[in-house]
């Protein structure tokens, strides 16, 4: 048997709190099947109240604004459109999330649009007075053609900015800090093109502010982003543009796994797994990105950072206190100084610790004699919790239907299966300790999966059924539920009850 | 001495005894190689021209710039020879995690170039990491690059067995030490020497010191870093075990305070794993009358690590404030001993006091140009800091309005103006942002 290499999720109080209701989470399981996304709403208000208390910390106003596209559901949504309009928004990213926020009681002036937009999305952002994120100039020039054809008001607009690395000339001498290139933007060299768009459309829009988005961990990326854009826009001021706002996207993270112990001590039997001292941890020797080339490990594990120290709300922290590089002032003092308010784009770190996966155990076996391996077969597959897909690593919790025989309480290394018949549909393809074996019929308990995890890849593939989504929430000894759909912030769920 | 070149000043450094009341070793001679006398300060001096020399004697034209993945000390001394050999030298790194380095790098004349962090939202498919870009780009036919490799280059390796290990060798009378430790990084200094002492006498036994793995120790790498370095090979080591940072620094300190070495971290954690390990064996030889030795490697420097030591123990590095100070004055002081004025008042007071005050806004230069009070004057928190340490800045008889982003900078300033003896400072309430928020004009340079 080799040793248990847990990964032992991070869960905190609500979420804990429901995890030890067994007979509450099989009875939704029974009655909705499985899969089964449950969602706890108030714990995204939490959440937003933890990013307005860093605003607070550094004395910023601005809003945040929730990346819908992390997670589709509505109570989630509700909950949100239920705090202070002045301090959360919605960011939407398509036609239909505009039509779901305003549906679930966002209005206008709280959402921002971002991403790819066509015409009609184009045109409902303007119609309901939503900040649209722009993407280039030729977008503006397309926004600024709706709102003249069809006699819109004027449109408050971010523009988007990207390429950062190539404004280092003003970073310092000699030295270059690389970033990946983005698809998104408009590069920071060409900024002078897209303020005279702007000047020459000061009509149709309304010039709020900048934006990006950077896709990094590194914080001083983003601190050297931020800085660029505050100078661009003391550049807008001296042309006499009134630019208030700078949106710095989203991109906060979340710590998944509990102990740094045991995500350093899985990552280096992985590196030893790839180097053929110890046996594997994956199915069939998956080396998630590296590979063995004489005794050297070569290539970049292609895994998110489950264990994070710092993680949303403390990352912003971190990232509005590390000093700028070109004026030294930490992001927080620049944006307070040039009087801009602060916009933020998080997601996944927004709907941390919000909600949980349900999958039913359908059947276990043996499949490896020697090493005491077993497949676990569940009601769910990899496009329902896409774990694997986002390169995140972390147990999940078992739910035994019944009472444990004593004697089974033996640690485990199992291979989860997906409902689907393809040989490549393993829900994580990584072995999965358990401290005791599953049977048919237990629950399997993925936590924290709202953000990206839970409905990102969902798919109709074989007719199996798409997961259902329910939230929940805490009314004195018990717990209530009700479907996503028919949550709002007012009724206390399960009807009139209470 | 007289040299030609510098490089000729490269190598033979001497081996110097710890003495025994320091390490407590009753049975143990413990030398420290101190390398950090090396010409350019560090044991990297010794690959560094080892590897660059051909590439540098063979692009005698000075066109050319060599390349190499290192944030430390074998970048402080390519850049160096290469200066020397009319060549460029660029460092490509993941993250410079000491300041005082890469300032210094920037003197010396490298470029700097910094690898992105990891992606947020992760593409599974992408499995190049930032190296195989790089190499990529090294490869590009007409690419003038002259890399070193130090990773790879078994001329690394080469250095150390030709020097570093016959020194020791010879300064311990042709003897070989019984233990050998040093910190593995490329693992050329380890991996050169162990060859060198096991050719002459293979009882020797190789201690290989790696990084805590959720920690940092310039110029060596963790465990799982190690992996990633071509010239490592486990079987290069008897035992390979991990220092914390915390071990480092109480190794760096006890060999500069008790020893006169000005050893940096890296030999701090030599010196640290190497006692830890030895206490063991120095106990099975009491009583048995036998002497041992080892020898352990002291890489580089204490100065250029201030700031890495300041993060860590910040206790060692401990200031007094001198003179008089904002930061000496706490919130409550602040606003029990510091005037206020509202935005309303302050306009008045700004346009028809007799006399007018002076309007200060502690803002960055950049902030105050894009926007301020008219006739205010510029002085950025950080100076006007400094300029109170002297004295008051302004007359007593010049009434004063403070003016900062939200008023809370300027009421510190105020409270500590109070204390000074100025008789009228007031802090604008609310700041900058109350006084946009009411309206109130604001011009632009």
């Amino acid at each position: 048997m080799d040793v248990p290499l847990y990964l032992r999720p991070r869960v905190e109080p609500p979420l804990a709190a429901l995890l030890t209701d067994r007979p509450f989470l099989h009875s939704l399981a029974d009655a909705l099947g499985s899969p089964l996304n449950v969602l706890l709403p108030e714990a995204v208000a939490e959440n937003a109240a933890r990013f307005r208390a860093v605003y607070r910390r550094h004395h910023l106003t601005g809003r945040v604004y929730f990346a819908h596209k992390a997670n589709r559901s509505s109570a989630l949504l509700r909950r949100l459109a239920a705090e202070d309009p002045a301090a959360v928004g919605v960011d939407v990213a398509s036609t239909e999330e505009l039509r779901h926020a305003l549906g679930c009681g966002f209005t206008g002036d709280r959402i921002m649009a971002t991403g790819p937009k066509d015409a009609a999305f184009l045109w409902l952002a303007a119609r309901v007075g939503a900040t649209v994120n722009l993407d280039s100039p030729g977008e503006l020039e397309r926004l600024s053609g709706l709102v003249r054809a069809h006699g819109l008001g004027r449109v408050a607009v971010l523009v988007r900015l990207s390429g950062f690395e190539s404004a280092a000339g003003r970073g310092g001498a000699g030295t270059r800090l690389l970033s990946r290139r983005s698809r998104f933007g408009t590069p920071v060299r060409d900024t002078e093109e897209l303020l005279s768009a702007l000047e020459r459309n000061a009509d149709t829009v309304e010039f709020a502010g900048a934006a990006y988005h950077l896709d990094t961990t590194g914080v001083e990326e983003k601190a050297r982003a931020l800085e660029q854009c505050v100078l661009v826009m003391d550049e807008c001021r001296a042309r006499g543009l009134a630019p208030r706002a700078l949106d710095i996207g989203g991109g906060f993270g979340v710590g998944y796994v509990a102990e740094a112990e045991e995500w350093e001590r899985w990552t280096t039997a992985l590196t030893e797994a790839v180097l053929g001292v110890r046996p594997p941890l994956t199915w069939r020797g998956h080396g998630y990105g590296l590979r063995n080339e004489g005794g050297t490990v070569r290539g970049a594990a292609a895994l998110y950072p489950a264990y994070r120290p710092t993680a949303g709300p403390g990352y912003l922290d971190e990232l509005l206190s590390l000093p700028a590089p070109v004026l030294g002032r930490p992001p927080a003092t620049l944006l307070l100084e040039h009087l801009h308010d602060l916009y933020i784009e998080p997601g996944r770190s927004l709907v941390d610790q919000c909600g949980l996966s349900l999958a039913r155990v359908l059947d276990v076996r043996l499949a490896d004699t020697d090493a005491g391996r077993y497949l676990v077969h569940l009601a769910m597959n990899a496009g329902d919790m896409s774990l694997e897909e986002h390169g995140v690593l972390v147990d999940p919790v078992l739910l035994p239907r019944g009472e444990a025989v004593s004697g089974d309480e033996e640690p485990v290394g199992v291979h989860l299966t997906g409902n689907l018949c393809l040989e490549g549909d393993l829900i994580t393809r990584r072995l999965v300790f358990l401290p005791r074996l599953p049977r048919a019929g237990d629950l399997l308990a993925f936590v924290n999966t709202a953000g990206y995890a839970m409905d990102f890849h969902a798919h109709h593939a074989q007719r199996q059924p798409v997961a259902r989504t329910v939230a929940v929430e805490r009314r004195g000894d018990s717990w209530r539920w009700c479907p996503d759909e028919d949550y709002w912030p007012i009724t206390p769920l399960g009807g009139a009850v209470g | 001495m007289r040299y030609d070149s510098i490089t000729e000043a490269i190598g033979n450094t001497p081996l110097v005894r710890i003495d025994p009341a320091v390490h407590g070793l009753r049975n143990i001679d413990l030398y420290a190689k101190l390398e950090m006398l090396n010409p350019f300060g560090s044991v990297k001096d010794r690959p560094a021209w080892h590897m660059a020399r051909p590439h540098l004697e063979a692009a005698a034209d000075g066109d050319g710039t060599v390349v190499e993945l290192s944030s430390g000390n074998t970048a402080k001394a390519l850049a160096l020879l290469a200066g020397m050999h009319g060549a460029r030298f660029k460092s490509v790194t993941n993250r410079m995690r000491v300041p005082e380095i890469k300032e210094l790098l920037l003197l010396l004349g490298a470029e700097i170039e910094e690898l992105p962090g990891r992606s947020e939202c992760l593409d599974p498919t992408d499995t190049d990491d930032p190296l195989t870009h790089f190499h990529r780009a090294l490869s590009d036919p007409g690419s003038t690059y002259l890399h070193t490799d130090q990773y790879f280059n078994p001329r690394n390796v080469e250095a150390h067995a030709e020097g570093t290990g016959p020194e020791i060798v010879k300064d311990l009378d042709g003897r070989v030490p019984d233990w050998f430790i040093a910190c593995v990084g490329t693992a050329g200094s380890s991996t050169g020497v162990a060859r060198v002492l096991r050719e002459h006498d293979p009882r020797v036994r190789v201690l290989g010191l790696v990084a805590h793995k959720s920690d940092f120790i310039p110029g060596i790498r963790t465990i799982d870093e190690v992996h990633q370095v071509g010239l490592f090979d486990p079987a290069t080591y008897d035992t390979i075990e991990s220092v914390t940072s915390d071990e480092a620094i109480d190794g760096m300190l006890t060999l500069i305070r008790r020893c006169g070495m000005l050893s940096g971290p890296t030999g701090g954690a030599a010196y640290q794993g190497a006692v830890r390990r030895l206490r063991y064996a120095d106990a099975e030889l009491d009583g048995t009358g036998q002497r041992r030795t080892a020898v352990f490697i002291v890489c580089d420097r204490a100065e250029s690590y201030l700031s890495y030591v300041r993060q860590r123990r910040p206790e060692l590095l401990g200031r007094t404030a001198r003179g008089h100070s904002a930061a000496a004055v706490t919130d409550a002081e602040a606003h029990a001993e510091a005037r206020v004025i509202d935005v309303d008042d302050a306009r008045r007071w700004s346009a028809e006091g007799d006399p007018r005050p002076l309007v200060v806004d502690l803002r960055s230069p950049h902030a105050y140009a894009a926007l301020h009070i008219e006739g205010s004057l510029n002085i950025v928190d950080e100076v006007f800091e400094d300029l109170l340490r002297g004295g008051l800045p302004f007359s007593k008889r010049t009434p004063v309005l403070l003016a900062c982003p939200v008023g809370e900078k300027s009421l510190r300033y105020a409270a500590a103006l109070t204390r000074m003896g100025h008789p009228d400072v007031r802090s604008l309430a609310g700041g900058i942002v109350a006084w946009r928020d009411a309206g109130a004009p604001l011009v632009r340079e």
